[in-house]
């Protein structure tokens, strides 16, 4: 058995492996099958048992689609680069894929006991890749939907039954062919552009939103229609918007062309993937196959913080920190620092953030504007608003997730709630704050100033509250029997939930209330009341921080 | 098993290091360093955590690319890809992960197939497992393994497979001293097959009763060189 001097020549035991393999986990592929089977029984039952009023809803919704209204041609102006930066996006989110997962990706144990041996790659990747192409596709024909419900939404597209579904079938096959294509393009770029698949994302992601601010300036203004042709032949983001322009009444007549275009080029990237499959470099592999491993088990475990983790392991750089601030000479401002370090050093977390927030800004201003229908722009401003504030909130998330971390620091560990709300309050102050006192004094609404300082502080209590939930406990999952089922689902969603539930759903109230009221006297109450709101979440969160650190 | 014997007993190196190094941005894991490895020969890596051994030991298995410098084995230069260092170098260090259904025999299995063991594999396979004190674990699921037998299945897993050069990183860890002695005797029996090894030890006992030759690693940088004891005496 040990080694010699001998030259070894790898026979070809391709075959013979793989046949090993499928003959060793045969009884664990059956009942995956069997699993899948017993799952997709599950959802055809709840669809059929709890759906079907939505399904008769959709129908209905079908035959008699909304009919075009005074806007209606304003916003046809807007769609050639609207669906052009949609289906963008998703060609930007299948190269994010590609980036730590992709459509070439095998299984941790594979990449640790077949990737070093001399088995042919292409056999073992390339039936992996067509896989991924395939659910990439299926996806694709599903995100399809998305546009048609905007377009049916706003009265374009449909005028029965029948072009509804032709709109939809023809969204649908677009969709599918770019998602084929982009995993094609995902594949070749795994194997020979892999370290340049990092730049890609953020540079796709402004190419979206420059897409998708001319879309806005379209249906605002009445531009030159050449802009809307150029788009729409300059990529086969164009080529896949164009078919959907077409039977919603825009102006694509070479529609069959483009879609033609399209399906060229994703056979050809499919193809060019399907080569460059077998190319993918071990390391590359083994990196992605340890990421979704340690994914799995995250998700496995109901473990989001443990998901986000298992991502950024897998998409790390690595390298020093460049950009340091002097520590502070007072103790009291460490913990300040050290947030105000970490929110530096992760600049895509605070561009993130950045964008929520005045995503958030933008749908306050127009609840503000109109009222009578505040509600559905509020609770998106309110929820975008939440996100930006947790995602500023990584400090103490971090302090959440081991206690063991400020073992060190100065201060009472119940107390360390308090102490991490001072950056992102700040933080909220400047991406959201600013903006959004700056539009209500230009606008003439400045009694709405207290009411968004008491919002900003109530949203980072809330973000307090959940960073320090803990670990999921186990005895979440066994819950209580209910004659709708067991109670431990409902339970492990509000453990989630909890933070947003209690910041943004009584602030959805309050904000309702002086939105609608509009006179400046009638915002102090609920300034007040969202002080003390605020005060209440930071309370809350120093007391999950206690039980964390003696449970 | 396919294996054309080499009858005639090069002596010529197999693995060849020049001036490697290995940058993370500004962060120089690894300063310029040479390595050569002839057959029959051990070369132990020493060092402090962090002083680069793992690096170094990824970089001469092809499995991470060098900034600086050129790893050459057999002459040519080397990639982890190439059928031939997939062939000829067995690597084991980095925890692996396993089957979840597959028993300890049938991981083992696997891989000596892979290798060509062809009808030979099963046989292979029991005395591999005897060899690596895992023959009542041979049905066992790895998951119940103990941490050490779960090293040794990963040791079992580069000796059921042809091999010219084996590169080994900690493969003391999680060993008691019985099982770092059968170690030892395996290791000089593959020096004595012609095998080279390439090791990164912290075991200094181990080092010095298997290794011919010893670099010190301090920072990524070489810090003391020749037997082990003279390479550790260098640096006190």
């Amino acid at each position: 058995m040990a080694a010699d001097t001998a030259a070894i020549t790898p026979a070809d035991t391709t075959d013979e492996t793989i046949r090993l393999l499928r003959e060793l986990r045969r009884a664990r592929s059956r009942k995956q099958i069997a699993n899948l089977a017993y799952w997709l029984y599950l959802a055809a039952f709840a669809l059929f048992s709890y759906g079907g009023w939505l399904v008769a809803a959709i129908v209905r919704a079908l035959r008699r689609p909304p009919l075009p209204v005074a806007d209606t041609p304003m916003l046809l102006r807007a769609v050639p680069a609207g669906l052009a930066a949609l289906a963008l996006l998703v060609l930007v989110f299948l190269l994010w894929d590609a980036r730590w997962r992709g459509p070439v990706v095998i299984a941790q144990p594979t990449a640790d006991w077949l990737l070093d041996t001399p088995i042919r790659r292409d056999r073992l990747l390339r039936p992996r890749y067509r896989v991924s192409v395939l659910r990439f596709a299926l996806a694709g024909a599903a995100a399809g939907l998305v546009p048609v419900a905007l377009l049916l939404a706003a009265g374009l597209g449909g005028s029965g039954l029948g072009s509804s579904l032709r709109l939809a079938g023809v969204a649908m096959l677009t969709t599918a062919l770019l998602a084929g294509f982009g995993a094609g393009v995902a594949a070749w770029a795994e194997a020979h552009a892999y370290s340049r698949l990092r730049s890609v994302t953020p540079a796709g992601l402004l190419a979206v939103t420059a897409l998708a601010g001319l879309a806005v300036l379209m249906a605002a203004v009445r531009l030159p229609v050449a802009i809307s042709t150029v788009l729409l032949w300059s990529g086969p983001w164009g080529w896949a918007a164009q078919a959907p322009v077409a039977l919603a009444g825009g102006s694509a007549r070479l529609w069959p062309v483009a879609t033609l275009l399209l399906a060229l080029a994703a056979t050809a990237a499919i193809t060019l993937g399907d080569r460059a499959a077998a190319d993918v470099p071990a390391a590359v592999l083994r990196a992605r196959a340890r990421t979704l491993g340690h994914m799995s088990a995250a998700v496995f475990n109901l473990d989001a913080r443990r998901v986000t983790t298992a991502y950024r392991g897998g998409t790390a750089a690595y390298g020093r920190a460049r950009l340091r601030i002097r520590p502070p000479l007072s103790r009291q401002l460490v913990l300040p620092w050290r947030d105000l370090t970490a929110l530096v050093r992760t600049p895509s977390r605070l561009t993130w953030s950045a964008l929520l927030a005045l995503a958030s800004v933008g749908l306050g201003a127009l609840a503000v504007r109109a009222p009578h229908a505040a509600l559905l722009p509020l609770t998106g401003a309110l929820a975008l608003g939440y996100l930006a504030a947790a995602g500023l909130c990584e400090g103490a998330r971090l302090d959440g997730d081991d206690p063991r971390r400020s073992a060190q620091l100065p201060f009472r560990y119940d107390s360390l709630a308090r102490w991490h709300a001072i950056v992102p309050c700040l933080a909220l102050a400047v991406l959201a704050g600013c903006p959004a006192a700056a539009l209500a004094i230009t606008t003439g609404h400045a009694w709405l100033l207290p009411l968004i300082a008491a919002t900003i502080a109530v949203l980072v209590g809330g973000a307090l509250v959940n960073s320090f939930r803990g670990e999921l406990e186990g005895e979440m999952f066994e819950g209580f029997d209910t004659p709708l089922g067991n109670s431990s689902g409902i339970t492990i969603m509000l453990w989630y939930v909890t933070g947003p539930l209690l910041a943004v759903g009584p602030m959805i109230i309050l904000w309702s209330a002086a939105v609608t009221s509009g006179r400046a006297s009638r915002t102090l109450p609920e300034a007040v009341l969202s002080a003390a709101l605020a005060a209440w979440l930071v309370h809350i969160a120093a007391g999950r921080a206690r039980r964390l650190k003696s449970p | 098993m396919t294996r054309t014997i080499d009858e005639t007993g090069s002596r010529d190196p197999l693995l060849v290091l020049t001036g490697v190094s290995r940058s993370y941005g500004p962060l120089h894991a690894l300063k310029p360093v040479d390595l050569t490895v002839l057959p029959g020969q051990c070369f132990a890596l020493l060092g402090v955590n962090g002083s680069g051994k793992s690096t170094l030991l990824r970089i001469a298995a092809g499995r991470d690319t060098p900034s600086s410098g050129q790893v050459s084995y057999r002459g040519k230069p080397l990639r982890e890809d190439a059928l031939i260092a997939r062939a000829e170098i067995a690597v084991a260090g980095e925890v692996s992960s396993t089957y979840p259904d597959l028993t300890v025999r049938e991981h083992l299995m696997l891989v000596a197939v892979a290798h060509g063991a062809g009808a030979q594999a099963a046989g292979l396979v029991d005395s591999t497992l005897a060899e690596c004190r895992l023959a009542d674990h041979g049905d066992a699921l790895p998951g119940s393994l103990s941490s050490g037998q779960r090293q040794a299945l990963q040791l079992a897993a580069v000796l059921v497979r042809p091999r010219r050069v084996l590169i080994l990183d900690e493969p003391e860890q999680r060993l008691d001293p019985g099982a770092r002695r059968w170690l030892a005797g395996l290791l000089a029996k593959e020096k004595a097959a012609g095998a080279a090894v390439l090791l990164a030890t912290h075991h200094v006992e181990l080092a010095e009763a298997v290794a011919d030759e010893a670099v010190v690693l301090l920072d990524g940088e070489v810090v003391g060189r020749g037997t082990p004891t003279q390479a550790l005496a260098g640096i006190q």
